[in-house]
C-alpha cells in the first residue's frame, strides 16, 4: 500500500518526517518497506500565464509562446498548442528539472528560435500518464507560483507492506490509525457533508440482494446531474502516487474513497441499467461477461455478479463490464458500496487469474461497517468534483454482523510475554488504536473488535497488540532452563561422518538444483516411469524430481569444464526420490564424480583421473565411515563403461555403483577424458558401519614378510587372488599387491601378480612355520583361482 | 735384522707412513697405506718378528719404539679415515641436493560446501543450548505443510504459483516442503512435551532462478514448548543465538504475521554490507532480514493434542543461504548451485 504522507497526515497530523514516522510504524509491526520520493525529480517549475501564442516561422509542428512568469516574460517553442493566451500553464525555465527528465533543462535553439526551458504535460509532471498536451492550470493560481507546492508535488510516499491478516493497513485511514498509535496523535474523524436533494433514493432504483451469504451487505446511493469533469489535480497526483491512474471526477472519486478508506466501490451509469435495478447473484453456469479490460469472461454458479434486470454488469468485487459503466454522457449515477465475503471473491478473481485493487481488498476481509461511510463520502467528493447532487437516503440490504467480542485474561496475557500486564495496560493499548474494551473483572478484558480488525479474534491476538504496542525491544528477554542435553539425529551424525569421509577422500561438497530433465533421468540409468513429476515445474525442461546425485555432479562437472577447469573431485549428499507403494519414496544417497588430473602440485607428479582414483576414493571413504568388508562385483550397467565398472556390495547388500562413465554417455555430455563417478545409498552404507574400536588384536612381535608371484588367468580378479591368499592360513596377516605384469615372457592371456604378504602370530615365527604358511598359500592360490605359484 | 736396522726401518716406515696417510685421497688408499704399513708383509711386521733376536734393552727399547710408532700412525689413519669418511657424506648428501621450495606432494584437498558449514555452526550452537537436531521428509503433504501450520487453504502461499507440487497419481497433496515447520507438527506428534528441537534441511518455492532466488534454499526450524514458555524466552533465545553467531552486531525483532504463530516477529540484523545505511542487499532498508518467529499458535497444539492453557511454545525458521552469502561475500546465489571448484577450494580453509 502506497501511502502519501500528506493525505495520511489528513488523518493523524504528526510533526514527524517520514523517516522518523516509518521508524515508528516498523517497530509497532507497520512494514514501511520503502520511503519513496516520487517528485524528488521535480524543481523550479513555476505557474506563468500565455500572453502570446504564435506560429512558428519555419516548423509546423511548433508554436512559440510568450509567457509572464511574475518575474518577466520567457519565450518558448512547444510541440502541442492545446493552450491559448490568458492560459495558466507549469513553466519550467531554464535550470529547473522536472521528473521525466535526468539533466536540468536549458536554453535551445528550436527551428532557429530560442525555447527557453518548456511547458508541460500532466505526464512531464509526474502527475498522471497524460502527455497528450500541456497541463491547463486552475486559474486561482499567481504567476511565479512553485507548481510543486501548488499541487502538492512535493509529497513523500511510505510504501507499507500489507500482511495477509490486516486488510485494515489496505487504505490510507489504517495506517493512519496506526501511526496515531504509535505516535499518540489523535486522530482526525471524516465526516462528510451531504448537500442532499428532496428526491429519495428508493424511489429512482431498486436494490435485491439473492446470495445474503456471499454479499452480507449491498448499499447504494445515487448522484443526479453529475458532469463529465476531471478531479482536481492534487487529486490526481495522489492517485499517481499511490499506484493508480486518474480516469474522471466519478471514477476517480470512488478511487480516491477506497484508497482512503479501504472500501472499493463502483459507480453504474444509472439509465444503463435495465429497469434501474441492481441484482446480486450467483452467475448462470457458462455466463458470459465483457469485463473492463475487454476479456471476454466465463463465469460459473460459483461466482457472484452485479446485474441489472435483464444481464450481468459486473463480478461483484472484483470488475465491472463495459455495460453500464460510466462515461462522459453519464449524467445520473448509482455507486456502489458493498461487502463481499471475502472467500467467494478470492476464489473467483484466482480462477479468472484476474486481481484488481477491489477484489484484493475484498479477499483479504473489507470492513462490513464502513461501507456507509464510503460510499457518503464518495457521493460528497464527486458532487464536489463532478457537480450533480445526491438523492436523499441510500437503498440498503443486510446489515453488518456484530462485532467480535474478544476476552483476554491479565494473567494469561502476563504469562505469555514473562512480563506483569494489568487489565488497564490491555485496555491502554486498545485506547491508543481507538478500539473500544471492557473490565469484566480483575482477570478478564473484552476488546470489541471493530469490523475493520478481523484479525482480532482469540486471545492470543490480545496479547499481540499488546506486545507491539510496547514495543518488542521493551518487553524483557530470559532463556529457558532446558532440561536435556543437546544432540543430533542419527541420520544427521551419519551424513556428518559421510561429509567428512569423503572431505578426507579429496572431494569437495557441492549442491545442486534437484530437478532433472526426461535426459537426465535416462542419464542416471533410471526410467521416467519411476520418476517423480512436478506438476508446475520451476524450469520447464527439467520436470522430474531427481532419481540420482549423478545428473548434477555431471552438470557441475560440466559448469567446470566450461570454466576451463580441467580437474575436478566434487561430491554431494543429498535426498532422491521415486515412486513408491505410498506415493513417493525419498532416500538419501552420498555421490562423487571427478574428471581431469590428478597432481599433487609435485612436478611430475601427475596422471589422469581413471577408475581407480574413483575406487581408492570410496575405499577411503568406506574406511572412514568403518565399513570393514565391501567389495566391487559385476558391472555397473548404464551410465557406466561395462569394463571399468561395478556394483557396490557391502555384505550382501548392494550399496551403490561405481564406474567410469560409457564412453558415449561422456561424449554426450561434452566431458573430455575419463570421467569416473560413484553413487552409495546412505541408509545401506550406515547399516554396516562399525565404530567399535579395539586394540587388542594390533601385533606385538616383528612380521615375517615374503614376495610371492603367481601367475593366472587374465580374467582373474585380483582380489580373489588376494582373498585366496588371506585365506590360505591364520598365520598370513596382511597381503599386498605390488606388481601386475602381462605379455612377454607370459603366455598370452595370462598375468602375474606379485604380492608382499606378512605373516605374524603372537610370537617370533620360525623359517619352517612361513615355508609351510608359504606353500599352504601356494595349494589355496592354486586350487581356488588355477594360480601357478612363481617365486617366493 | 738388528736393533739398528729395526731402529731405521721404524723411522722410515714412521716417515713413509705418515706421507701416504695424509696424501691419502679417498678410503680405498688409506686402507692400501694402512696394509702395507701393518700388513704380514710390512716392514713393520719384520721388526716386530726380529724383537725376540734383540738384547733385553735394545729389545725393550725397539719395542716401545715400535708400539709408538704403530700408535702414531693408527690415529693418524684414524683421524684421515674420520676426514675422508666426512668428505664422502658430504659428497653424497651434496648429490642429493633438492630444491627445496619446489611444490610439496599433496593429498587431494577435500572441502565442505559454504552452506554445511554455516549449518554446522548453527546446529552446534544450538545443540550446545540443549536442542535436538530432528529431520524429515522434503517431500510433503499439504497436512504437515499448511494445515497443521494454520495455514487456510485460501492461503496465498498454497498456491501453484508460490509454492511447487508433485504430480503423483493418487496424491495430489504432495509438494515440495515451502518450510521446515513441517517438522513441528512432525516432532510434536511423536512426543510429548518439553519439546526442544531444531530441524535444518532444504525447502523449495515456485521461484525464477535468479542472481538473488533459487527455487530451493536452506532453513533452520526451531521449536520449544512446555509449561511456561514465555515470548521473553524467545527474546532471548534469538539474542543468545545471534550473539553466538554473528558477534556484537545488532539484531532487532519486529512484530510480524505468521499464521501458525502469534504473536509473531520477525528479526533482522543491521545489513552485513551497508551497516544499516541501505543498500541492494537489504533492500535499501538498512536491515537484513534472518527469520521469522513467534509464540506457537495455540490452534497448531491443539492440533497435535497439546494443552494450548497447559503448555506454551515458541517456534522460529530463518534461511541461511543468504546468511552464508552475507558471511562470505558471495555476490550470486547461483554461486552455491555450480559446482566451480575455484569457488568451493576457497572454503577448504573452514573449520
Amino acid at each position: 500500500m502506497k501511502v502519501p504522507l500528506s493525505w495520511l497526515r489528513e488523518f493523524c497530523p504528526t510533526d514527524l518526517d517520514a523517516e522518523d514516522l516509518a521508524e515508528r510504524l516498523n517497530v509497532a509491526g507497520v512494514h514501511v518497506e520503502k520511503i519513496l520520493r516520487p517528485w524528488a525529480g521535480l524543481s523550479g517549475v513555476i505557474v506563468a500565464r500565455v500572453k502570446g501564442k504564435r506560429p512558428h516561422p519555419k516548423s509546423e509542428k511548433l508554436t512559440l509562446a510568450t509567457l509572464e512568469t511574475g518575474n518577466g516574460e520567457a519565450y518558448i517553442a512547444a510541440g502541442v498548442a492545446n493552450w491559448e493566451p490568458g492560459d495558466l500553464v507549469p513553466y519550467a525555465p531554464p535550470g529547473s528539472r522536472v521528473p521525466v527528465l535526468d539533466v536540468p533543462l536549458g536554453v535551445k535553439r528550436m527551428g532557429g528560435e530560442e525555447s527557453q526551458g518548456m511547458i508541460c504535460s500532466p505526464h512531464e509532471l509526474g502527475i498522471s500518464a497524460d502527455h497528450g498536451g500541456i497541463l491547463i492550470l486552475p486559474t486561482d493560481l499567481a504567476p511565479g507560483a512553485d507548481v510543486a507546492v501548488a499541487l502538492g508535488l512535493d509529497d513523500v510516499v511510505l510504501d507499507v507492506e500489507v500482511e495477509p491478516n490486516r486488510p485494515d493497513l489496505m487504505s490510507v485511514l489504517g495506517v493512519a490509525r496506526e501511526a496515531s498509535a504509535a505516535t499518540g496523535t489523535k486522530l482526525v474523524a471524516l465526516d462528510p457533508v451531504l448537500d442532499e436533494i428532496a428526491e429519495t433514493a428508493p424511489s429512482a432504483a431498486t436494490v435485491e440482494v439473492v446470495d445474503l451469504q456471499r454479499c452480507p451487505r449491498y448499499l447504494a446511493r445515487v448522484v443526479r446531474g453529475a458532469g463529465d469533469a476531471s478531479s482536481p489535480l492534487r487529486v490526481q497526483a495522489r492517485l499517481t502516487a499511490a499506484g493508480m491512474r486518474p480516469v474522471s471526477a466519478v471514477v476517480d472519486a470512488t478511487n480516491y474513497v477506497m484508497l482512503e478508506l479501504g472500501q472499493p466501490m463502483h459507480p453504474f451509469d444509472l439509465d444503463q441499467l435495465d429497469g434501474n435495478a441492481i441484482v446480486v447473484r450467483r452467475a448462470s453456469q457458462g455466463e458470459r461477461l465483457e469485463t473492463l479490460d475487454g476479456v471476454e469472461r466465463v463465469l460459473d454458479a460459483e461466482d457472484l455478479v452485479i446485474a441489472d434486470r435483464s444481464v450481468a454488469v459486473g463480478i461483484a468485487g472484483v470488475m465491472g463490464s463495459a455495460r453500464a459503466e460510466v462515461s462522459p454522457a453519464t449524467t445520473d449515477v448509482l455507486l456502489e458500496s458493498a461487502y463481499f465475503e471475502r472467500k467467494g471473491i478470492l476464489f473467483t478473481a484466482r480462477r479468472l487469474h484476474l486481481s484488481t485493487e477491489a477484489s484484493m481488498r475484498f479477499e483479504r476481509g473489507a470492513d462490513p461497517e464502513g461501507v456507509g461511510l464510503a460510499a457518503d463520502r464518495a457521493i460528497s467528493l464527486m458532487t464536489e468534483w463532478a457537480g450533480g447532487a445526491p438523492l436523499l437516503g441510500s437503498l440498503e440490504v443486510g446489515e453488518a454482523p456484530p462485532r467480535a467480542r474478544v476476552s483476554a485474561r491479565p494473567s494469561r496475557v502476563s504469562k505469555y510475554l514473562g512480563l506483569t500486564i494489568g487489565a488497564g495496560d490491555i485496555r491502554q493499548a486498545f485506547d491508543r488504536l481507538g478500539i473500544s474494551t471492557e473490565e469484566v473483572h480483575d482477570d478478564e478484558v473484552v476488546v470489541e473488535a471493530p469490523g475493520y480488525r478481523p484479525d482480532l479474534r482469540i486471545e492470543e491476538d490480545v496479547v499481540e497488540e499488546v506486545a507491539r504496542l510496547l514495543g518488542y525491544d521493551s518487553l524483557p528477554s530470559t532463556i529457558p532452563r532446558i532440561p536435556q542435553a543437546g544432540g543430533v539425529a542419527p541420520t544427521y551424525a551419519f551424513r556428518r561422518r559421510v561429509r567428512d569421509a569423503l572431505v578426507r577422500a579429496g572431494l569437495r561438497e557441492t549442491l545442486s538444483l534437484p530437478f532433472v530433465s526426461t535426459d537426465e533421468v535416462h542419464l542416471a540409468g533410471d526410467d521416467p516411469q519411476h520418476a517423480v513429476r512436478l506438476l508446475n515445474p520451476v524450469e520447464g525442461d527439467r520436470p522430474y524430481l531427481r532419481t540420482s546425485l549423478l545428473p548434477g555432479l555431471l552438470r557441475a562437472l560440466q559448469v567446470n569444464q566450461t570454466h576451463r577447469v580441467e580437474s575436478a573431485a566434487l561430491y554431494e549428499v543429498g535426498h532422491v526420490f521415486a515412486l513408491g507403494a505410498d506415493g513417493v519414496r525419498e532416500t538419501e544417497r552420498a555421490a562423487a564424480a571427478m574428471m581431469g588430473p590428478v597432481s599433487s602440485g609435485h612436478p611430475g607428479d601427475r596422471h589422469p583421473a581413471d577408475f581407480f582414483d574413483g575406487s581408492g576414493a570410496l575405499g577411503a571413504t568406506l574406511e572412514v565411515l568403518g565399513v570393514r568388508v565391501w567389495r566391487l562385483g559385476e558391472p555397473g550397467g548404464w551410465p557406466f563403461h561395462p569394463g571399468r565398472s561395478a556394483v557396490i556390495r557391502i555384505g550382501d547388500d548392494e550399496a551403490g555403483v561405481i564406474g567410469e562413465l560409457h564412453p558415449r554417455a561422456a561424449e554426450h555430455l561434452e566431458l573430455p577424458g575419463r570421467v569416473t563417478a560413484f553413487e552409495l545409498d546412505a541408509e545401506t552404507v550406515s547399516r554396516h558401519v562399525s565404530q567399535d574400536i579395539s586394540v587388542e588384536d594390533v601385533p606385538r612381535f616383528p612380521p615375517a614378510v615374503r614376495d610371492l608371484a603367481f601367475v593366472v588367468d587374465e580374467t582373474v580378479p585380483a582380489a580373489e587372488v588376494a582373498a585366496a591368499i588371506r585365506g590360505a592360513g591364520t598365520l598370513v596377516y596382511a597381503a599386498e599387491l605390488f606388481d601386475v605384469f602381462s605379455g612377454s615372457p607370459l603366455p598370452t592371456g595370462k598375468k602375474n601378480l606379485a604380492y608382499t604378504v606378512e605373516f605374524r602370530t603372537d610370537r617370533t615365527l620360525t623359517n619352517e612355520e612361513v615355508d609351510e604358511a608359504v606353500a599352504a598359500i601356494a595349494a589355496s592360490v592354486r586350487e581356488r583361482v588355477a594360480g601357478e605359484f612363481r617365486a617366493g | 735384522m738388528d736393533a739398528a736396522n729395526a731402529r731405521r726401518t721404524l723411522e722410515d716406515e714412521e716417515r713413509r707412513g705418515l706421507a701416504e696417510i695424509g696424501s691419502a685421497a679417498d678410503l680405498t688408499t688409506l686402507e692400501a697405506a694402512e696394509t702395507s704399513l701393518f700388513g704380514r708383509k710390512s716392514a713393520f711386521q719384520e721388526v716386530q718378528r726380529s724383537l725376540g733376536s734383540l738384547g733385553d734393552d735394545e729389545r725393550r727399547e725397539i719395542g716401545r719404539r715400535t708400539n709408538e710408532v704403530r700408535d702414531g700412525l693408527r690415529r693418524a689413519i684414524a683421524a684421515r679415515r674420520e676426514a675422508l669418511e666426512a668428505d664422502r657424506e658430504r659428497q653424497l648428501l651434496d648429490a642429493d641436493r633438492v630444491d627445496v621450495t619446489l611444490p610439496g606432494r599433496r593429498p587431494r584437498p577435500g572441502s565442505l560446501h559454504p552452506l554445511t558449514i554455516v549449518e554446522y555452526e548453527i546446529v552446534e550452537i544450538f545443540t550446545s543450548m540443549g536442542y535436538r537436531v530432528v529431520e524429515g521428509p522434503e517431500v510433503e503433504t499439504e497436512y504437515y505443510n499448511f494445515d497443521a501450520l494454520n495455514i487456510p487453504p485460501e492461503h496465498p502461499a498454497r498456491r501453484v504459483s508460490d509454492s511447487i507440487y508433485l504430480d503423483v497419481a493418487g496424491h495430489a497433496d504432495l509438494l515440495l516442503r515451502t518450510e521446515t515447520s513441517a517438522m513441528q507438527i512432525r516432532t510434536m506428534e511423536k512426543q510429548r512435551p518439553p519439546v526442544y528441537v531444531i530441524a535444518p534441511g532444504r525447502v523449495y518455492r515456485n521461484e525464477d532462478v535468479t542472481a538473488k532466488n533459487m527455487p530451493v534454499f536452506h532453513q533452520v526450524e526451531g521449536l520449544a514448548v512446555d509449561e511456561g514458555i514465555t515470548f521473553a524466552d524467545l527474546k532471548g533465545t534469538l539474542e543468545a543465538f545471534y550473539q553466538a553467531l554473528l558477534g556484537d552486531r545488532r539484531v532487532r525483532f519486529t512484530p510480524s504475521f505468521f499464521p501458525f504463530v502469534e504473536p509473531g516477529l520477525s528479526a533482522g540484523a543491521l545489513c552485513f554490507v551497508c551497516d544499516g545505511t541501505g543498500c541492494p542487499t537489504c533492500g535499501f532498508e538498512g536491515w537484513f532480514e534472518m527469520m521469522g518467529a513467534g509464540m506457537v499458535h495455540p490452534n497448531v497444539l491443539r492440533g497435535v493434542g497439546y494443552d494450548p492453557e497447559r503448555y506454551t511454545g515458541f517456534a522460529f525458521g530463518g534461511g541461511y543461504d543468504r546468511l552464508a552469502m552475507a558471511r562470505f561475500n558471495i555476490p550470486d546465489i547461483r554461486m552455491l548451485w555450480e559446482g566451480d571448484v575455484r569457488f568451493l577450494g576457497r572454503f577448504e580453509a573452514a573449520r
